[in-house]
């Protein structure tokens, strides 16, 4: 007990010696739609970016989109592909191929003027594809 | 280096904390179903740090284990009088109590506009130390090894040293080590501790990896998983979880044939393993006839001794 | 040398030891016989302190045993060789040997010891580097005897060295025993095997359902009554 009474001052102090460091890099926020591709498992997904503070649509950019599931880390990952960019501005369009229907980690990479990732995490099912919202509770394995 | 091959060595890379952390305590004999609690504790731990208090990685992943390892020793004193069975639900019911307390906790702080921090299911999102510091992903693989290479040498060293021999003491047959002399009690916990450490700098680690988490990643999957990889690799040496993750995230992962049924893989897998190897397949006696050719081979001696019965 | 008086050790509500009293001799070996579930494996869980006693005592040239750890009875120079469970199996020969010398810090005399125990049991030296477990039956035993040597006990006890072992077997174990009593070992014998462990001793115990119902020096009790009085009446060759 007394090992982490102590460790919470060190804790303490050390956060009070550490100002928050700025951050002037732009971060990127990301609104996912995924349907159905007609195959079993395979969704085409349109990704908008946006600047998180701006909102201004971010274009240009090398995207790629992989996934993996929460309730197992590391475990099931799908390889990331490349998105291709859309004539609408900031929009971008993938196909991703899951291991199998339940939760899942969209994980959306950015290169090129914006470094960042992004991540939505989705509930892909037989027919359609939800956000996970907070309070849905735990899914699919 | 392909993206892909990246993140699945990464993937291996952080695992094999877990795996090493639920090894440790194999070795002294004991069945942890738990040491993903210790995992997330390092995780979340690390992430504030980094993410919320700004502190630098190395030191978020070193208070993560710190705190890990305070965790892992005020469990291990009460539940480690228990024996083998209780001991383990223990440390099941003790990691599922974790998850739930951290689909509770939620604590922001506000920066650069965006609440950063842990909010209850929702997880944890941005951690984005990596990104804020231009670190590559390559580079960041490259750091879970040389740490992984650290951890192994370690080991390497332990398993040669007194308490190397002591863990493996008590995990053989704590009443005949006890017999001996040792406090047996003591390095139950010593070995718990260093256990918390671990799957905590695997969770600090992961967590910068993926940049979020969430409390369902911590569920009892993983630690079953982390148990398994020593049981299949095997006990003989800290190489055999290794050998256990590298089959699993990297075998079943890559050969894709086996996709949906690769649970059912697995599972086949341990069973097979713990009927026909119980001690995985690195264990003692093949670790020990390797040693011996080893040996020999250096000394370049004629006898060879009479060999196993 | 070893003092053991009224002692009652419970499993549960089961008295195992109902109250016995029994003395070892310095430099002598004393043997305790008796049919199973007598209470000798308990007795000497007790002293070794794996079991905590619920009355009596334990003394050590005085001092008092119970209560305190297995590590600490250890340190005291007590070792004991358990039944059945004689060595780590998954180790080597060598790093079991190195087991018994855990509390001791002087390397230099522990390899001279070791040395000494390769002398007087060739054939772990042997295999030294081979696993404990693939050994016999009577290496196993010879195994586990050295290594209580190692922690260079004032006291042996060894509970059944002879069970499960051929016949050719025991009679070298109770060779090696005879030798280190000559040498100045006390010890402490639980046998089932009376025949061989009278010719032995110096001194015996016969023990029934938790207590001492005899007490003398091999010569005083024929050994047809010993033999019958330790395995409860029924006749068997020793």
């Amino acid at each position: 007990m007394r090992t982490i009474v102590c460790m919470l001052v060190a804790v303490a102090a050390l956060t009070a010696g550490y100002p928050q460091a700025a951050h002037g890099q732009v971060r990127a926020k990301a609104a996912v739609t995924c349907v159905s591709a007609g195959q079993v498992l395979e969704y085409d997904c349109t990704i908008r970016l946006a600047n998180a503070r701006s909102g201004e649509p971010l274009s240009g950019l090398t995207v790629s989109v992989g996934a993996d599931m929460p309730s197992m880390p590391g475990m099931h990952n799908v390889r990331a592909v490349k998105a291709t960019e859309q004539a609408e501005k900031g929009a971008y369009k993938v196909r991703l191929e899951l291991e199998m229907h339940g939760d899942w980690a969209v994980q959306i990479d950015l290169r090129g003027a914006v470094r960042d990732r992004v991540i939505s995490m989705l509930r892909f099912e037989e027919a359609d594809v939800t956000d996970v919202k907070p309070s849905s509770g735990r899914r699919g394995h | 280096m392909d993206d892909y091959l990246v993140s699945v060595l990464s993937n291996i890379g952080v695992i094999s904390f877990v795996a090493l952390s639920a090894y440790l305590l194999l070795l002294t004999g004991e069945i942890s179903f738990g040491q993903q609690a210790f995992f997330a504790i390092g995780a979340y731990a690390a992430g504030m740090a980094t993410a919320m208090w700004g502190w630098p990685l190395a030191l978020g992943i070193a208070w993560g284990a710190a705190v890990g390892a305070a965790c892992a020793v005020s469990l291990g004193i009460p539940t480690l009088r228990l024996r083998g069975l209780q001991f383990s639900i223990a440390t099941l019911a003790f990691a599922e109590m974790v998850r739930i307390l951290f689909e509770l906790f939620r604590y922001q702080v506000d920066i650069d506009g965006e609440p950063v921090g842990p909010n209850g299911t929702d997880g944890f999102r941005s951690i984005r130390y990596i990104f804020d510091h231009n670190i590559e992903t390559f580079d960041f693989m490259m750091l879970i090894y040389t740490m992984l290479a650290v951890t192994l040498a370690g080991f390497m060293l332990l398993e040669r040293s007194r308490l190397g021999v002591i863990f493996r003491m008590i995990g053989e047959d704590a009443t005949l080590a006890s017999l001996q002399g040792i406090a047996v009690a003591r390095y139950k916990v010593l070995a718990a501790g260093i256990a918390g450490a671990l799957a905590a700098v695997g969770g600090g680690l992961y967590a910068h990896l993926t940049t979020y988490v969430e409390p369902r990643t911590f569920d009892v999957m993983l630690g079953v998983h982390s148990l398994a990889y020593g049981l299949i690799g095997g006990l003989g040496t800290a190489l055999g979880p290794l050998l256990g993750v590298v089959i699993d995230v990297g075998l079943l992962e890559s050969v894709r044939l086996f996709a949906g049924y690769r649970m059912i893989i697995f599972g086949g897998l341990v069973a097979l393993l713990l009927i026909f190897r119980p001690r995985g397949l690195l264990d003692e006696r093949l670790v020990n006839r390797i040693g011996r050719l080893f040996r020999n081979a250096i000394s370049g001696s004629t006898r060879t001794g009479r060999g196993s019965r | 040398m070893l003092d053991v008086s009224e002692l009652v050790t419970t499993y549960g509500k089961i008295e195992a030891l109902k109250g016995v009293s029994l003395h070892v001799a310095g430099g002598k070996i004393t043997c305790l016989l008796g049919p199973n579930g007598a209470g000798k494996t308990t007795l000497m869980m007790t002293i070794a302190g794996i079991l905590r006693p619920r009355r009596g005592s334990i003394k050590l040239e005085g001092a008092e045993l119970v209560g305190l750890s297995p590590a600490k009875i250890v340190s005291r120079g007590i070792a004991l060789v358990p039944e059945n469970r004689l060595v780590f199996p998954e180790m080597s020969v060598r790093e079991n040997l190195l087991a018994g010398a855990y509390q001791r810090r002087d390397k230099s005399e522990i390899a001279a010891d070791m040395e000494r125990m390769y002398a007087r049991f060739p054939q772990l030296k042997e295999r030294r580097e081979q696993l404990a477990g693939t050994l016999s039956g009577g290496e196993q035993q010879m195994l586990a005897v050295a290594r209580a040597l190692m922690s260079r006990p004032r006291v042996l006890l060894m509970d059944e060295p002879s069970l499960g072992l051929a016949p050719l077997i025991v009679a070298e174990i109770f060779d090696i025993v005879a030798a280190l009593n000559r040498d100045g070992t006390t010890m402490l014998l639980v046998e089932q095997n009376a025949h061989m462990a009278l010719k032995v001793a110096h001194q015996f115990f016969l023990m029934e359902q938790g207590r001492v119902t005899f007490q003398g020096t091999p010569g005083q009790l024929a050994e047809d009554e010993v033999i019958q009085r330790a395995y409860l009446g029924t006749r068997r060759a020793g």
